[in-house]
């Protein structure tokens, strides 16, 4: 890695924790942007909490709408940090360091969006907790044929592993926050978040032993929560639903609206920090490489599951299939869908196109907005117009639904602003450690 | 408690209840609308009625009425707490008495249903029917005897009515008085009109309704010069022919037609005769749809098709073997001799006329109450051409007060109040200001009576515009009684105190004859103590109250005497000229009647049984039609006819005759006390001139133009968006010669599927439904039972707009063929109670399970509404509640919830279940005897008119459901999905002619 160290170690923690220790004027804008949108969502929840879920657009036969597409494009979004973190890092990638923490932050933020929406949707949102299996002297537990007791375990775990691992990896760096802050105030409060860290070589030999262990177990999380979401609709019966691919499918598809929001957040933080030197061309170049591959992937699970709905040679499979996504009432969201899924990525088999953040910026936009659409495909296109067509219906959100949904974009950009403010962004010691590693070889090889 | 204790108090009790002490109490505790701040809205003011009413205790709500009333025969005579019981009482609607079982839990009557021993119902009961129960909880109803804009009393009313005041305001022999009333075959309101008429033998008494039918009246004077009242039987008929009749669903006698014509259509076996019905109509009606050939054209050509069904039975009659001119002399026969139906038609009357002539003495012409005069005689004519009178029809008097006579019109009486001849006009029921034709502008009229009552249930447009306003009594709180269409006698018995006070019609006439004490219910056994046959008058009268019918009441069968002479002029004037411009046909409304019921969120919501629309009309027309005028769906039209214009929003109906617009009255009410009702659609009303009968040419539609000269559209209300099967296998129909050949037609869609799981235990009672389409007409009477019996809430506009209604029970309707003549096919959609239930294993927490008698069970307070059950069955036959649906019921109607099923609140998921309650109750009643189950009837079953629903356990081997479950015909709807469905249909099954290219039966 021909990285130039314009700087010794110290200078870089100093650099890479300036933005903890003054907040710029831009950053108080757009906190206090995200905070009101915030509000709209506390609003929004307030509402439909306290009048009924019927202030949604919802209807029968659409009886999941807004609320779920929003929390499976979440927790697929959630998908991206544990990904780089983990199965990065098990595969020696060790580029990931320079992104990794503000993704595995992204992915936290990202799944306390998506742990609201299965308690919202319900419609008794206050006894959520039978969907848990815990013992009651009545003896009731929750029916586990079901998918989603599942799902909220599956969640549940993936969550807290997330917040276990990215907090792992925090510990050093909270500990050089401690050693730094200025005023006694952020010293003590860091140092109660830093437990006690000292840098010996002890606590670094378990550190290491833990992290690996950690993202030994995150990694297969990373596959099973979507699988498991995704069984919320195949293990049913509806066309558009009933599929055996739902598991991969929905796994590629997480893992690539994933890579696109890290790459929508990295790019604005990169110029913003002036890091270049640290988020380099080649970052950028791995992602837009990885979001490639996962684009393909994800057309080969369209492609299999349209032929499977024809070669299955059922009236049902193929309408919702063949007719109602392309031609259906919601035909300009389909195409939308395919157009950004699908031949946006294609950009990235240019290289200059793949190092280009106005282009890396705009293509993680689309794509965002594209696996938000497929999971509105996937849900309201099968339940409008399902077996029987005396009971299909139109589905029409209403201003709650988009009011939950841009509030919950803007709650997690409000969180993730208050970790770009308290939280070293970058994970300055295995940073650190890498230019060590590399410095040494490079003056090894001078030596020789 | 001591006897004089007792007694102390009940004296006291009696003093306090009288109804001038109520209405002074009123004028303390004012709870009318007029007192009450601006500001506030209209549920906060509904409730506030109800709750007012409630808790004041105010009429005392669960009293029941002073005098004695009977439970019907077959309960115990012991009153068991908890148990339901059902008492016979009878509701007139367009004249004539329907009988009715009302249940009643602790004198709280809470639902209606037919009573199996009245010939009008026959055990059946209609969507009117059942939800007047509604009405009679409809917190909006009038409470308050007002007199000019000051609350009065009924006795201060009662004394301006008095012979000895009112003598002098209209003179002594009642020249100034005018009494307007509704049609009605009542013996005791006949008999208090007849001693009105002799104290006041010059009033003027008139009788309204706006669907009453004259033309058919008069065809009976100019035909027998009496006005006799055709009987049908259609049990014994084998080929119908209807002329823009819809005998099986909306009429008088509808319930029992409906019930007859099933019998001759239910076959057990392919082998089984079925009998065939043509229909000619314009719109498309119920009975259009069940029809095997369907004919449609404009109303105002029935006339002309009529006259050359006519013509073409007298050749075909003629023929050797057939059966010859039976009495129609020749000067009547010639008369229609050369008439020829249009060369597009003629294939059809032809056929027609042949099938006829063919089945002589077993067929039914059955005219339609809006056709004018000349067809009704036409046919009367073709019935006694074809030898049915006496096998298929008989004639009876008319059970109706005056039939036939001119106090049937109310041409004469507006003129007279226009005149000024009219000193006081007092209105019984009914809502002239809403309904008369808008030429006569009857409000106007009304303005110029120095005195006018209006007595009702409701401060409606009539009673708005009246000096003098009386509450009226809901049927089910009044003595009273009623004949049905063939004459039979029931008498009225109350199930509750009044909720709000009144006077019944009875009341108010004995009112009139200076007897202001009088009570109905000693008015009415004055009356029947005459005319009960035998000498034990109680026992008699015990038994007509218990039974529901007086025995020995039905209307003798008389010999017509035909008016041959008469017959011949009508024939031979000419008939209207060929008009081929627009037409405006009216009807009456399958759900809010002629606008009485608009109030009755149960009717408003009750989707129509072709356009499923809820909650307003709107003009229906042909896709030709529509697409010469360019109009769409939703676009809201101007109907110009006449000089009156009318914007309602268009609605494309396929299978609608061409250059014909059908509209709906009873929408669109005016300003009163109804505000549910205020407002709803349009008032098509309008509209209708006094010289049409329902129908005429001349419309002009044009597209309507908002203040800014864009389009307007309207959101209409459909609960079915969708028209086309898309080849699903869902409503399956076969001809009967289809069937004959291929009896196991329906097999691929019945049986076992491949499963990889258990099939369930079938021990003891194991339930099931099954449900014949073929004698389905789509009438929706059952919707109305299974909301009515499961405590279902509505949602109003808005809410089946987005999609939300709650029926557990829905008729899904499509089309299949051309738009120009499509088939019609009604299937009743419920949970099917899938055996293996694709709901129940994606429900997180249990909430909705398999009962070990196969009901597929929804425990309501485990469900937390995660709404996979609804996403995942094939049927959408679940219904969430998205809000707190039952949190905005007024207390009063609170009453008309059934206490065996639970109110189910926000968030959570139901749907049928096969009327649990019933079953358990059945159950339970069994184990007490340690007895096998017996019969269950679900409350869809109950209310069929045409029994259509069979339901029982399979395990019960004599039962009608297991012999309907082995015909070849039966099907399990989407079978290929392996739910095995616990309801399984009998495929449809037409019969059309041979003859005719094109029937109503696929192929």
């Amino acid at each position: 890695m021909a990285t130039a160290v314009s700087s010794g170690p110290a200078q870089l923690t100093d650099r890479l924790l300036a933005p903890a220790w003054t907040p710029s004027r831009v950053w108080w804008v757009l906190f206090g942007i995200s905070g009101a949108g915030t509000l709209v969502l506390a609003g929004a929840v307030a509402y439909t909490v306290a009048t009924g879920i019927g202030v949604w657009g919802n209807n029968i036969p659409v009886a999941w709408a807004y609320a779920i597409i929003n929390f499976v494009w979440w927790i697929g979004i959630g998908h991206a940090g544990t990904f780089i973190s983990a199965f990065l890092l098990l595969f020696h990638q060790r580029w990931r360091s320079s992104i990794n923490r503000v993704a595995e932050a992204m992915t936290l933020f990202a799944l306390v969006n998506a742990g609201l929406f299965p308690l919202l949707h319900l419609g008794r949102p206050w006894f959520f907790y039978w969907l848990i299996p815990y013992p009651t002297r009545m003896g009731v537990w929750p029916q586990f044929k079901s998918a989603l007791p599942w799902d909220a375990a599956a969640v549940a775990t993936y969550f807290t592993v997330s917040l276990l691992f990215w907090y792992l990896g925090l510990v050093p760096d909270l500990a050089a926050a401690r050693d730094r802050a200025p005023g006694r105030t952020r010293r003590r409060v860091y140092g109660v978040f830093a437990l006690g860290w000292r840098g010996s070589g002890r606590q670094w030999h378990q550190y290491r032993v833990a992290y690996l262990i950690l993202a030994g177990l995150a990694a297969p999380l990373v596959i099973s929560v979507h699988s498991i979401v995704s069984l919320d609709f195949a293990i049913s019966q509806l066309p558009g639903w009933h599929s055996t691919i739902f598991p991969p499918y929905f796994v590629v598809g997480a893992i690539y609206s994933g890579f696109a929001m890290v790459l929508l957040l990295l790019i604005p933080i990169r110029r913003a920090f002036q890091l270049e030197d640290i988020i380099t061309e080649r970052h950028l170049d791995n992602m837009a490489k990885l979001l490639l591959a996962m684009a393909w992937m994800l057309i080969y699970s369209y492609v299999v599951e349209t032929f499977m709905a024809w070669y299955s040679g059922n009236v049902y499979e193929r309408y919702t299939y063949l007719v109602e996504r392309p031609f259906g009432p919601y035909a300009w969201i389909f195409w939308g869908m395919l157009t950004a899924n699908v031949v946006v990525p294609q950009l990235f088999w240019w290289r200059r196109l793949r190092v280009s953040p106005p282009v890396l910026f705009a293509a993680s936009l689309l794509i965002l907005a594209g696996m938000w659409t497929e999971r509105f495909i996937i849900i309201v296109t099968s339940l409008n117009r399902g077996f029987l067509p005396s009971s299909w219906h139109f589905y029409v959100p209403t201003w709650v639904d988009w009011s939950i949904l841009f509030g919950s974009v803007a709650f997690f950009f409000f969180l993730f602003f208050l970790f770009l403010r308290f939280v070293p962004m970058v994970a300055i010691s295995e940073l650190k450690q890498q230019r060590h590693e590399a410095s040494t070889a490079a003056a090894a090889v001078a030596a020789r | 408690m001591t006897g004089d204790g007792r007694r102390c108090w009940r004296d006291l009790d009696e003093l306090l209840d009288t109804p001038d002490f109520r209405e002074a109490l009123g004028r303390e505790f004012p709870a009318g609308a007029a007192e009450l701040a601006d500001g506030m809205t209209r549920r906060s003011f509904v409730r506030l009625l109800g709750a007012s009413i409630a808790l004041a205790g105010v009429g005392g709500c669960f009293e029941r009425p002073r005098e004695r009333i009977l439970p019907y025969v077959s309960d115990s005579p012991e009153s068991t707490p908890g148990v339901a019981r059902h008492y016979a009482t009878a509701m007139t609607l367009g004249g004539y008495a329907t009988g009715l079982l009302v249940e009643s839990h602790v004198g709280r009557p809470t639902k209606i249903e037919g009573n199996p021993d009245h010939p009008a119902s026959l055990g059946a009961a209609g969507v009117y029917e059942q939800a007047s129960i509604l009405q009679l909880y409809d917190p909006e109803r009038a409470r308050t005897v007002r007199l000019g804009r000051a609350k009065a009393s009924w006795s201060e009313i009662a004394a301006s009515l008095s012979p000895a005041r009112l003598g002098a305001a209209v003179g002594a022999r009642g020249a100034g008085l005018g009494l307007l009333l509704e049609p009605s075959a009542s013996p005791l309101a006949a008999e208090m009109l007849g001693r009105v008429r002799e104290r006041y033998p010059a009033a003027r008494v008139h009788f309204y309704s706006p669907l009453g039918s004259r033309a058919s009246d008069r065809a009976s004077l100019t035909a027998f010069g009496r006005p006799l009242l055709p009987q049908y039987d259609f049990r014994s008929a084998d080929v119908v022919l209807a002329l823009d009749a819809d005998f099986l669903a909306g009429g008088p006698f509808s319930l029992r037609y409906a019930r007859d014509f099933a019998d001759r259509r239910r076959i057990a076996a392919p082998t089984d005769a079925m009998n065939r019905l043509y229909v000619i109509e314009p719109g498309v009606s119920v009975t259009g749809t069940t029809a095997d050939h369907r004919l449609r054209v404009r109303a105002g050509e029935v006339e002309s098709l009529a006259g050359a069904v006519f013509a073409a039975v007298m050749r075909q009659s003629n023929r050797p073997g057939m059966p010859g001119r039976q009495g129609i002399p020749d000067s009547v026969a010639s008369v229609l001799r050369g008439v020829e139906p249009p060369p597009r038609h003629r294939e059809w009357i032809d056929a027609v006329a042949r099938d006829l002539t063919a089945h002589a003495g077993r067929t039914i012409v059955i005219a339609g109450e809006r056709q004018p005069a000349r067809v009704h005689v036409l046919a009367h004519l073709l019935n006694a051409a074809l030898g049915n009178a006496g096998r298929t029809l008989r004639y009876i008097e008319s059970p109706i007060t005056e039939a036939g006579a001119s106090s049937h019109e109310l041409g004469p009486l507006v003129e007279a109040m226009r005149g000024d001849a009219v000193r006081a006009l007092i209105v019984l029921d009914g809502n002239p200001a809403y309904t008369a034709a808008a030429d006569l502008d009857f409000l106007a009229a009304l303005g110029r009576v120095p005195t006018t009552v209006y007595h009702g249930l409701y401060e409606n447009e009539t009673a708005r515009a009246c000096h003098a306003f009386l509450p009226s009594l809901h049927y089910l709180e009044s003595w009273a009684d009623g004949r049905a269409w063939d004459g039979t006698a029931s008498l009225v018995q109350p199930l509750i105190a009044p909720l709000y006070g009144g006077k019944t019609e009875a009341e108010l006439l004995a009112a009139l004859l200076g007897d202001a004490e009088a009570s109905a219910h000693e008015l009415l056994q004055d009356l029947w103590r005459g005319r009960m046959t035998g000498t034990d008058f109680a026992g008699a009268w015990d038994e007509a109250l218990q039974r529901g019918v007086v025995a020995g009441t039905a209307a003798p069968e008389t010999t017509p005497v035909w008016q041959w002479d008469a017959i011949g002029t009508v024939l031979s004037r000419s008939p209207p000229p060929a008009d081929s411009s627009l037409e405006l046909v009216l009807e009456q409304d399958p759900s809010v009647y002629d606008g009485r019921f608009a109030n009755n969120v149960w009717l408003q919501e009750l989707p129509d049984p072709l356009t499923k629309l809820t909650w307003g009309n709107a003009a229906l027309l042909s896709p030709a039609t529509a697409a010469r005028l360019r109009v769409a769906t939703g676009d809201v039209v101007a109907l110009a006819y006449r000089g009156r214009t009318l914007r309602v929003p268009a609605f494309l109906l396929p299978g609608h005759a061409d250059e014909s617009v059908t509209l709906r009255l009873g929408y669109g009410r005016g300003a009163g006390d109804e505000t549910l009702a205020e407002g709803v659609g349009a008032n098509a009303y309008r509209l209708l001139t006094s010289d049409m009968t329902m129908f005429g040419g001349g419309l002009a539609v044009s597209p309507a133009l908002g203040d800014d000269g864009t389009p307007l559209r309207d959101r209409l209300a459909s609960t079915q968006t969708h028209w086309r099967l898309e080849g699903r296998p869902v409503a399956l129909r076969a001809t009967l010669d289809a069937y004959r050949r291929n009896p196991a037609f329906t097999a691929p869609e019945r049986g076992r599927v491949l499963s990889l799981y258990e099939p369930r235990p079938a021990g003891g009672d194991q339930w099931a439904m099954v449900i014949d389409l073929a004698t389905c007409t789509g009438c929706s009477a059952c919707v109305v039972a299974c909301q009515a019996e499961n405590n279902i809430p509505v949602v109003g506009k808005q809410g089946v707009l987005d999609g939300r209604e709650m029926h557990w029970l829905r008729i899904d309707r499509y089309f299949e063929g051309s738009v120009e003549e499509p088939a019609v096919l009604m299937q009743p959609m419920l949970c099917q109670h899938c055996e293996k239930a694709p709901c129940e294993y994606v429900c997180p927490v249990s909430a909705t399970l398999h009962s070990p008698d196969g009901l597929n069970e929804m425990v309501y307070n485990r469900c937390i509404g995660t709404r996979f059950c609804s996403n995942n069955c094939p049927y959408k036959v679940r219904r969430f509640n998205w809000f707190d649906y039952n949190a905005e019921v007024a207390e009063t109607e609170r009453m008309a919830k059934n206490p065996d099923v639970t109110v189910r609140g926000r968030g959570v998921m139901e749907k049928c279940t096969f009327c649990v309650q019933r079953i358990r109750e059945a159950q339970i009643a069994a184990g007490i005897e340690g007895a096998a189950t017996g019969e269950v009837r679900t409350a869809c079953q109950q209310a069929c008119p045409t029994r259509a629903i069979t339901f029982g356990s399979l395990n019960d081997p004599g039962s009608d459901l297991v012999r309907r479950r082995a015909e070849p015909r039966r099907y399990a709807a989407l079978h290929e999905l392996g739910t095995e469905p616990r309801v399984q249909y009998l495929a449809a099954i037409t019969n059309p002619n041979p003859e005719l290219p094109r029937g109503n039966g696929g192929e």
